[in-house]
């Protein structure tokens, strides 16, 4: 074991300020981007719930809820092509719901094949539903919107003036600004009526023989067609939807701030450790400086320190997000600590930690072995 | 007989005319007063003086810790040829101390949190850049030389005073140097401790040849060192030692 490593197990006590501000840092940080890309995912339900591989939309579309119509003609420029399994249709638009009881809710409704091995099928539908959304002005919503659209025991209400009927409720959908409604292409083309043009569509959407087909396809046509339609892997547009709508929302600022503000916290208790813990190793440490031994590695030892309170901090940091994550699970919220926070947030709260091993380095610019005689 | 008994032998340092005054003003006095002093190898010298008289100064001024106003620390490099340790840069000086120089204070000023063994091996791995096995063979070496072979696996806190002050001595000769200087070595001991570190000090001059310079209060020693010298207001004096 390292003496750098050795001397903090010897003196976790001293230390254990320290390793708990990098865990406080660790914790702030990943559970905030967590929170908040758990938030906007819910941004990408469409495309993350659908087998589709590509999607077509018009041009220059950023968020899957602000695709404009695109003429359906479009599909000839898909079909036919190499390793493409299947294109189809698919409708998305905001519309307004009014409830049974009075009052109206936008609603976002997603009009797909009904196809049991469709696209743009959500994933959760099953072959009835499916099957009972072949019925005209059939939908289904997510159970948690229920209550908010006012969805009585007749199952009735109108989209857009028109009178619809909830066939069926599917789970794990949540909304945003607008509950998702779930029906046929021709039942969302009959209730947007005149805001959906003749013979237009909101997205076509392909599926591939495979992943890295798709991720060609998708250039392909991008570089024929870039100019008049909007072409992405399901990926690429599950983000730019999510990284659409964080910095849309300046969500992103707050939770920038609520890191540093964290980070700060963490370095300037991680520094005051660090420093205080070489200053009593000083006498120490002079003795080296008297045998001649370089600075440098003292300096060098106090920074192996402060990463290893780092990498410490971050280890007990992650089983607390992990904690955090199931309870805020339980209350309904989603903390998405992806691989990228979670790899992230060491990188910054170790790089923090050995930010305030230098400040520390003070300290070892002040011993003297002149001291140590009497 | 011991080496520097011999007339041909030549010193491994000098301190020449050094002088070194504190304060100024009314407050300024005079730690060293054109003091100039041999040490050779094989011997163990001790200094003494009442508190303030400018023992540690001069120690320090010695063993390149702190630069005399004037004067000239001379010492051997590694062609016998003597250099003034106040000309050198302050690399060259700390690697000069590095190669020739080993230290002994009151105060034990161990890691806590190292073994005695380590503590050793810190100084040749750093200092050194040795490798782990050489590191810990050296170390194993000196702890068996010192007595402190049962030790060797034990932390200051395990480690009585007297103990203690014998792995500082072995992290001190751990990488043999030509030169020991030793600040009050004793006076944190009892008089058995005190005598077991004096007889290590005097082996390290005795048996591995190098110049101790021993700095103490403790009138004790006097048996046991080859040359005394007394300093009081800065001014050094040769003194003979009582008989045995």
């Amino acid at each position: 074991m390292s003496i750098a490593l050795q001397t903090l197990w010897h003196e976790r006590t001293r230390y254990a300020s320290g390793v708990l501000a990098v865990t406080f840092s660790a914790v702030l940080i990943a559970l905030q981007c967590g929170l908040l890309l758990g938030l906007f995912k819910i941004t990408s339900i469409p495309i993350d719930n659908t087998s589709a591989d590509v999607w077509v939309g018009s041009n220059k579309v950023e968020s899957v809820d602000l695709g404009r119509p695109i003429p359906a003609s479009y599909l000839s420029r898909v079909a036919g092509r190499a390793g493409i399994t299947s294109v189809e249709s698919y409708v998305a638009a905001f519309a307004s719901f009014a409830k049974p009881a009075g009052g109206t809710e936008m609603c976002f409704l997603l009009g797909s094949s009904l196809d049991y091995d469709a696209a743009g099928a959500a994933k959760v539908l099953s072959r009835e539903q499916l099957d009972m959304l072949t019925m005209p002005n059939a939908i289904i919503v997510d159970e948690s919107d229920v209550k908010r659209l006012g969805v009585t025991e007749e199952k009735k209400a109108k989209i857009n003036g028109k009178e619809v009927l909830v066939v069926g409720t599917v789970n794990g959908l949540k909304s945003l600004a607008a509950p998702w409604v779930f029906c046929s292409v021709h039942t969302a083309r009959h209730l947007l009526g005149f805001m959906l043009p003749p013979d237009h569509i909101t997205y076509l959407l392909a599926k591939c023989d495979t992943p890295d087909r798709a991720r060609e396809l998708a250039a392909e046509l991008k570089a024929e067609y870039g100019d008049d339609m909007a072409v992405y892997t399901a990926e690429q547009f599950s983000t730019g939807s999510r990284v659409y709508w964080l910095f849309r929302t300046k969500a992103g600022i707050a939770i920038g701030y609520a890191a540093l503000l964290g980070l700060l916290v963490g370095a300037v208790i991680t520094a005051q450790t660090l420093y205080s813990a070489t200053a009593a190793n000083a006498k120490e440490f002079a003795i080296l400086l008297a045998l001649g031994i370089p600075r440098w590695r003292i300096s060098a030892m106090v920074l192996a320190q402060s990463f290893w309170v780092g990498v410490v901090g971050i280890a007990l940091a992650y089983p607390v997000c992990l904690g955090l994550k199931y309870g805020a699970r339980q209350v309904g919220a989603d903390v998405d600590l992806r691989w990228e926070v979670l790899v992230g947030t060491a990188v910054i709260t170790v790089g923090m930690a050995l930010a305030a091993g230098f400040f520390a380095l003070r300290s070892v610019r002040q011993i003297e072995p002149m001291n140590l005689l009497r | 007989m011991m080496p520097w008994a011999a007339s041909n032998v030549s010193p491994v340092l000098q301190g020449v005319n050094l002088m070194r005054t504190y304060g100024d003003g009314t407050a300024r006095r005079s730690a060293l007063q054109n003091v100039s002093v041999d040490l050779y190898p094989g011997q163990l010298v001790l200094l003494m003086g009442p508190s303030g008289s400018g023992k540690s100064t001069l120690l320090a001024a010695l063993s390149g810790l702190l630069e005399p106003d004037s004067g000239q620390v001379l010492a051997a490099d590694d062609d016998g040829r003597m250099c003034d340790v106040w000309q050198m840069s302050a690399r060259e000086r700390e690697a000069y101390r590095r190669r020739h120089t080993g230290f002994v204070f009151q105060g034990y000023n161990l890691f806590p949190a190292l073994t005695a063994r380590q503590q050793l091996e810190l100084v040749l791995k750093w200092g050194e850049n040795a490798s782990g096995g050489e590191a810990r063979r050296r170390a194993d070496e000196v702890l068996d030389k010192l007595g402190l072979s049962a030790n060797k696996n034990k932390k200051p806190a395990q480690l009585s005073g007297g103990e203690k002050q014998r792995v500082a001595i072995g992290r001190a000769l751990v990488k043999n140097p030509t030169l020991v200087f030793a600040d009050e070595p004793t006076s944190a001991l009892d008089w058995e401790n005190g005598q077991k570190v004096i007889e290590l000090l005097r082996d390290a001059a005795h048996q591995r040849g190098a110049a101790v310079l021993c700095v103490s209060h403790d009138a004790r020693l006097l048996p046991f060192v080859d040359v005394f010298y007394h300093l009081d207001d800065g001014r050094l004096e040769r003194r003979a030692l009582p008989a045995t």
